[in-house]
């Protein structure tokens, strides 16, 4: 049990991304045998702290001390030896070795001097492993276990190599609840044994279950360090989104008129066959912002691509403007009327190679007024690229600039203006404000609320809650795969926060 | 306000190798340093391929002006056209090259922008040429006009397939096109051997024991605009490539097509985001290259070869060069034409037009400096870093632009 | 999955897919294609073997990604053999057929597949590593002028097999820099090498023996003699005079498969190629490894080529000497899964083919002449057909870049 012996302190921590601030003045200390839990939303710093203590980033300012001792990490090599273990959210495994083989990767029993110690190697392993408590089969392949036992191979990994403080880095967000609570057993036994954990988390429940002190980030900043005695889910939510408000959207009441997209009891799987969304349902009108609020990996993203024809749905049906659109590709959706500006503008929204024209043709390259007969005819396509660069306000160049050495929010303004300019019935805005400043951002609200006041429908998707809670009309809450908020008009924060991160499972049906 | 992933370095290799094509890549660099970079390219080239003819005692520079004056570059000083001028001639001969390295040059700069490494335009080069030999031999009661359009179109069409099996095999199941390009080079060539070789099937009917293949009928052999045909003169097919060079451009830059290839070659996911249609694009994509060298060696067939030898077949090399030559060009039409000329110039600069005994430097070194000069520059455009690393310095040197602002 | 391997689960022709049903289809078959040709059926032109057999060897490619491979690579062995056999009896009667299936047909094989065994270990190791090396070719050669050289010039073998090998790890340790360090395209990279050497070699092949010849008398690579074996009838001619190289290449074949899966090098080298950032952050030198690995591989496949000018070439040189051996290798190294046996097996089968080639002459030059066209075909069919079963190491191709 937590003892007050401190192995870790970081003190004033600081670092500083272009143009961002990810760590300011950050202190935190681990005691003894105690499960350290640290909360924060997408960006509050989480990550950038840890990836200091594992020696992966340096800090601009501020102290490391382990056992009293100030420590300076050049590498992850100095933090293992130094006895951190880091377990990853995505996980450092080689699938086609065995699971004795990763876990003594790099510190390998040899016979001989010569000769890998392959017993050896799995006989050390099983004896950590029934140490903790951490049952997995040391000669399995990587590639044939369960995602859990992967976990608890990158935890027996740290161990065999002496780590005394472990970061699990949002270690339940790949697991099954039954997964989740063995995991939260090998945490205890680890706590028995006197390591010190540091958990990384987003949910509320797990948090209040496993740590015995919690440290709440935001934007950053350290807000407070508090007992789990006495923190309750809307205290901590509350420290986690804070109060102000820092945009807010000057917009008409919602007109809603007839219902343009209509999602019916949709499955989809991602990349793994793993079910992201299930059975998910919803309307969106004419004339309303339907916003979808939800901690990153619930689900959005498939969601999104499965409504935008990118991805296969498993079932389900999808219907634009009461149509049901059976066969749905890429090409498909965009024929009927959905205008999409993706999470991902670099990797997917644009072709940074591509001039600005081109960029906005990418849609309608292959049809008049763009091309007739296979031929293409840049003059109108730049004709038009003029037209929407000043409709859309875009700055840093003209039509035959290349969209890779514009600003993120002037190509932001490019994808939005292609795709409002198609006219669509429908336009999903997944995550348009991501990495953007203050601006930028303003325009692209004040552009959405317009374009739902043409009478659109506007299906919006962001891992801000601020931003979500300013532009839409009705709130829908999705939460591993489900939805499981669904608000029209006013609602607090406190509210949508807890259903976000999963403290009160299907609130609403 | 969150971090922008993007300023992250990324987590892993998969991610990094997802965040650019390698025609992304060496578009980056074109930006880089425009024009400078791909001329400091050749010049370190000759710069190191000139140390090696330093150091085994030969003089480097006499050696690169004998080459110049081999290739026919010094016509430039007296220009001519009749060629019994040597100058004129050698000219004449360079150009000749010139017109199958712009073909075969195209060949993998097309490819490159749909984002695939075509390594088989030499495979691609051969049968174009073995399909102008059979038809060229085996229709000679044709008109000349049909038989030359026959001979051509059907050898770029094979081409094209033989390339397209590449690509299929890429869209249909992920095969690495590197690979199956270099294996269908060595099918390609030992089908050459058997053809041409004792009991082949186009192996010379009047004469059985040479392992060398019919002459093709006069209607199928394409006019000769500079010199005389029975000294290899250029021929009309120089007009061709030159058109192809247009072509490629038009292609490229004014069709839907081009428009699709160019979107898959540097970001297929945003491309079928826009949705294109990815698979179909790398069919076509590398079916066309497979036209372009499919046409050179239909081209070298029927303009100045007109046969063709088992013995000639290991000896040839205008596919490979053509990967010396769109790199360095850049991928685009005209660095195609700049680097095919250079290439061009080499290639006979460094063999026949080099006189064994009066140059300073033998004919069979030199045109093994064309080899080592080649190779140094396709190993200065691969490295993404030591172009970067100029591109950088030279950024260093400038006033910061003004950053955008949103 | 992709969409084809999604058609392929179709319930409908699951009992085809079987292996074990593919595989035993495909030896009968590579029979089959074999009596097509003689009596009673006696079809007249050769393209029904052939075309029989590839079915055979394209059915036991697909038996062994199914994971039955002694079966399938039987099926494979069945269906070349079968071609050849069956390509055989339309030419000729028995006679003819004694004096192409003996003994120095086997020591043949081993001749022709040394330089074959030599390259593909070279890759494997490379792109365990986690880089690709296509310039293997390139460094063969290099292998194979400078062993000569220094063959002629050193007054020893040894000293020929000692520069030879350093003058390709010296190519490899270039290509490595632009490779690892610059992180250039790898194939880019590689292409380049196969061009420098053939710039190389050709160049000095002409400034230091005028082009043409090596001066006789140059001590060559010996062959061992076994006594008790050399004079009995059939192993005599097979193996008892077979080059020291051959002997090499055997035990190079153990000695990586114990360095590759049975040491901790080797598990090394083998984490460095499908995941170096997990290497790297349990402390593994990415880079360490794999400028070794690159320079083993080059030291390996300009043994190969040593051999090639040294040893069976008994100490010539010619232009371009290794026409193509090393885009063989690497396709005996993709053949045979990046496995040292694997790689072995394919390169004795591209080595036969070779062999058998050679002696088809003695009925028509001209199908033997088309017969060395088959390790490309069937490695076009393997790379084909095995997507998603066997599958290169995961990183193999790609640039690492450190944290």
């Amino acid at each position: 049990m937590a003892t007050e012996e401190l192995v870790l302190e970081m003190r004033g921590v600081r670092k500083e991304f272009p143009g961002i601030v990810a760590n300011d003045d950050v202190s935190l200390d681990v005691r003894r045998g105690e499960v350290h839990a640290l909360l924060g939303e997408n960006g509050a710093g989480k990550s950038t702290l840890m990836n200091i203590l594992y020696g992966l980033y340096k800090a601009d300012a501020g102290e490391i001390r382990l056992s009293g001792k100030p420590v300076v990490f050049n590498s992850a090599r100095d933090a293992i030896e130094a006895g951190i273990g880091m377990v990853h959210q995505h996980f450092m495994l080689i699938p086609v070795m065995t699971v004795a083989e990763n876990i003594v990767l790099g510190m390998e029993p040899s016979r001989d001097g010569i000769f890998l110690d392959e017993s050896g190697a799995e006989a050390r392993v099983k004896e950590i492993s029934e140490q903790f408590g951490l049952l997995v089969d040391p000669s399995a392949l990587v590639s044939d276990i369960t995602v859990g036992q992967e976990q608890r191979v990158e935890i027996l990994k740290a161990l065999y190599r002496g780590a005394d403080l472990l970061i699990l880095d949002e270690p339940t967000a790949v697991l099954t609840p039954q997964e989740a609570g063995e995991l939260f057993e090998i945490i205890r036994s680890l706590k028995a044994d006197g390591k010190s954990i540091i958990f990384i988390s987003h949910k509320l429940n797990e948090v209040l279950e496993i740590a015995d002190r919690i440290t709440v980030l935001r934007r950053g900043k350290k807000i407070e360090t508090v007992l789990r005695q006495g923190a309750t889910e809307e205290s901590l939510a509350r420290a986690m989104v804070g109060r102000e408000v820092l945009l807010r959207v000057e917009k008409a009441p919602a007109q809603p008129g007839d219902v343009l997209l209509s999602v019916k009891d949709l499955h989809v799987l991602d990349e793994r066959g793993i079910p992201k969304v299930r059975g998910v349902s919803f309307d969106v009108r004419a004339g309303e912002i339907v916003g979808i609020a939800g901690v990153d990996g619930n689900g959005q993203t498939e969601l999104i691509d499965a409504i935008t024809g990118l991805r296969k749905a498993e079932s389900g049906s999808i219907a634009v403007a009461g149509v049901e659109v059976t066969d749905p590709s890429a090409r498909r959706m965009l024929d009927v009327g959905v205008g999409h500006i993706p999470e991902d503008r670099q990797r997917r929204g644009l072709v940074l190679e591509f001039s600005i024209s081109e960029n906005i043709a990418l849609h309608d390259y292959a049809i008049p007024p763009d091309a007739k007969w296979g031929w293409l005819f840049p003059a109108r396509m730049i004709d038009r690229a003029r037209r929407l660069i000043s409709e859309f306000d875009v700055r840093g160049g003209g039509p035959l600039t290349r969209a890779g050495g514009l600003s993120g929010g002037n190509q932001q303004k490019v994808v939005a203006a292609r795709e409002i300019a198609r006219d669509p019935k429908v336009l999903i805005a997944a995550q348009p404000t991501r990495g953007l400043d203050v601006g930028a951002i303003e325009y692209l609200h004040r552009r959405i609320v317009a374009e739902r006041d043409e009478g659109r429908a506007v299906l919006l998707v962001s891992l801000e809650l601020d931003e979500i809670l300013s532009l839409s009309d009705r709130t829908l809450v999705i939460y591993e795969g489900e939805i499981v908020g669904d608000h029209t008009g006013e609602v607090s924060e406190e509210q949508i926060g807890l259903e976000m991160l999963g403290g009160r499972e299907k609130a609403v049906a | 306000m969150t971090i922008d992933p993007q300023n992250v370095a990324p987590e892993t290799p998969e991610e990094a190798a997802h965040t650019g094509t390698l025609i992304a890549s060496i578009a980056l660099k074109q930006r880089a340093g425009g024009i400078v970079v791909p001329v400091l390219t050749a010049l370190l080239a000759f710069l190191i391929g000139g140390l090696v003819v330093l150091a085994t005692g030969h003089n480097p520079i006499s050696a690169y002006n004998d080459i110049f004056d081999g290739a026919g570059l010094n016509w430039i000083f007296h220009p001519t056209t009749n060629v019994v001028n040597t100058a004129a001639y050698n000219l004449s001969q360079t150009l000749l090259q010139t017109t199958t390295l712009i073909l075969t040059g195209l060949a993998v700069a097309f490819a490159f922008r749909c984002g695939m490494f075509n390594i088989g335009g030499q495979g691609q080069y051969f049968i174009g040429l073995y399909v102008a030999n059979w038809l060229g031999h085996d229709f000679p009661g044709m008109s000349p006009f049909p038989h030359i359009v026959l001979c051509i179109g059907a050898a770029t069409l094979a081409g094209a397939a033989w390339a397209g099996i590449a690509g299929f095999l890429k869209a249909a199941v992920g095969a690495h096109e590197v690979i199956s390009t270099i294996m269908l080079n060595w099918i390609a060539i030992w089908i050459g051997e058997w053809l041409f070789g004792d009991g082949g099937p186009l192996q010379n009917h009047a004469n059985a024991t040479a392992p060398i293949s019919n002459d093709i009928a006069t209607s199928a052999q394409l006019p000769v605009f500079w010199g005389q045909q029975q000294l290899q003169g250029l021929h009309i097919g120089f007009f061709i490539a030159l058109v192809a060079l247009v072509v490629f451009y038009l292609i490229l830059n004014r069709t839907t097509l081009g428009y699709e290839v160019r979107a898959v070659g540097f970001n297929p996911e945003a491309a079928a985001y826009g949705g294109i249609n990815v698979k179909k694009n790398l069919v076509a994509a590398m079916a066309i290259s497979g036209a372009f060298a499919g046409l050179a060696g239909a081209l070298d067939m029927v303009g100045y070869l007109y046969h063709y030898g088992q013995s000639d077949i290991p000896v040839s090399a205008v596919g490979f060069l053509g990967i010396a030559v769109a790199l360095l060009g850049r991928n685009t039409a005209v660095g195609v034409g700049i680097g095919a000329l250079l290439f061009g110039a080499l290639l006979f600069g460094t063999t026949h037009g080099l006189q064994a005994g009066a140059s300073s430097i033998d004919p069979s070194l030199a045109s093994n400096l064309t080899y080592i000069i080649q190779g140094l520059i396709v190993l200065f455009v691969g490295a993404d870093v030591l172009i970067l690393y100029i591109w950088n310095t030279r950024k260093k040197l400038r006033i910061r632009p003004k950053a955008a602002t949103a | 999955m992709t969409e084809w391997a999604q058609r392929l689960d179709n319930p409908l022709s699951a009992r085809l897919r079987d292996p074990m049903a593919t595989g035993y289809t495909g030896l009968l078959l590579g029979a089959f294609a074999a009596f097509l040709a003689i009596p009673p059926i006696e079809a007249r032109s050769k393209t029904w073997p052939i075309l029989v057999g590839i079915v055979a060897a394209a059915l036991g490619i697909w038996t062994v990604t199914r994971g039955r491979k002694r079966l399938g690579y039987g099926a494979v062995a069945a269906g070349v053999i079968g071609i050849a056999l069956g390509i055989l009896a339309t030419y000729s009667g028995e006679t003819n057929l004694n004096a192409v299936f003996d003994a120095t047909l086997i020591a043949q094989m081993f001749a022709f597949s040394t330089p074959l065994v030599f390259g593909a270990i070279a890759g494997m190791f490379s792109e365990r590593s986690g880089v690709v090396n296509i310039g293997l070719e390139g460094m063969m050669l290099m292998g194979a002028f400078w062993g000569v050289y220094g063959a002629d010039t050193g007054g020893s073998w040894i000293v020929g097999l000692v520069v030879g090998m350093a003058s390709g790890g010296l190519l490899a340790l270039v290509y490595a820099y632009f490779a690892i360090h610059l992180r250039a395209d790898q194939i880019v990279g590689g292409t380049a090498v196969n061009f420098l050497a053939l710039g190389i070699t050709g160049y000095f092949f002409f400034q230091l023996y005028h082009g043409n010849y090596v001066s006789s008398g140059v001590s060559t690579i010996p062959n061992i003699n076994i006594p008790w074996i050399k004079h009995t009838h059939f192993l005599g001619p097979a193996i008892g005079h077979l080059n020291l190289m051959v002997w090499a290449g055997f035990v190079l074949v153990i000695v990586s498969y114990i360095v590759v899966f049975k040491t901790p090098i080797g598990l090394r080298i083998r984490a460095c190629g499908e995941h170096p950032r997990a290497a790297d952050t349990v402390g593994i030198n990415v880079y360490l490894v794999r400028y070794g690995c690159v320079v083993l591989s080059g030291l390996l496949a300009a043994a190969g080529g040593v051999y090639l000018s040294d040893g069976f070439g008994g100490g010539t040189f010619n232009d371009n000497m290794t026409e193509g051996r090393g885009f063989i290798a690497l396709a005996a190294m993709i053949f045979g899964n990046w496995r040292p046996f694997g790689a072995f097996s394919a390169a004795l089968l591209f080595g036969f083919s070779s062999a058998l080639a050679l002696k088809l002459q003695i009925y028509s030059a001209s199908a033997a002449t088309l017969f060395n066209a088959l390790p490309y075909v069937l490695t076009l069919i393997a790379v084909a057909g095995v997507i998603g079963r066997t599958v290169p190491p995961a990183a193999d191709g790609k640039p690492y870049r450190k944290q």
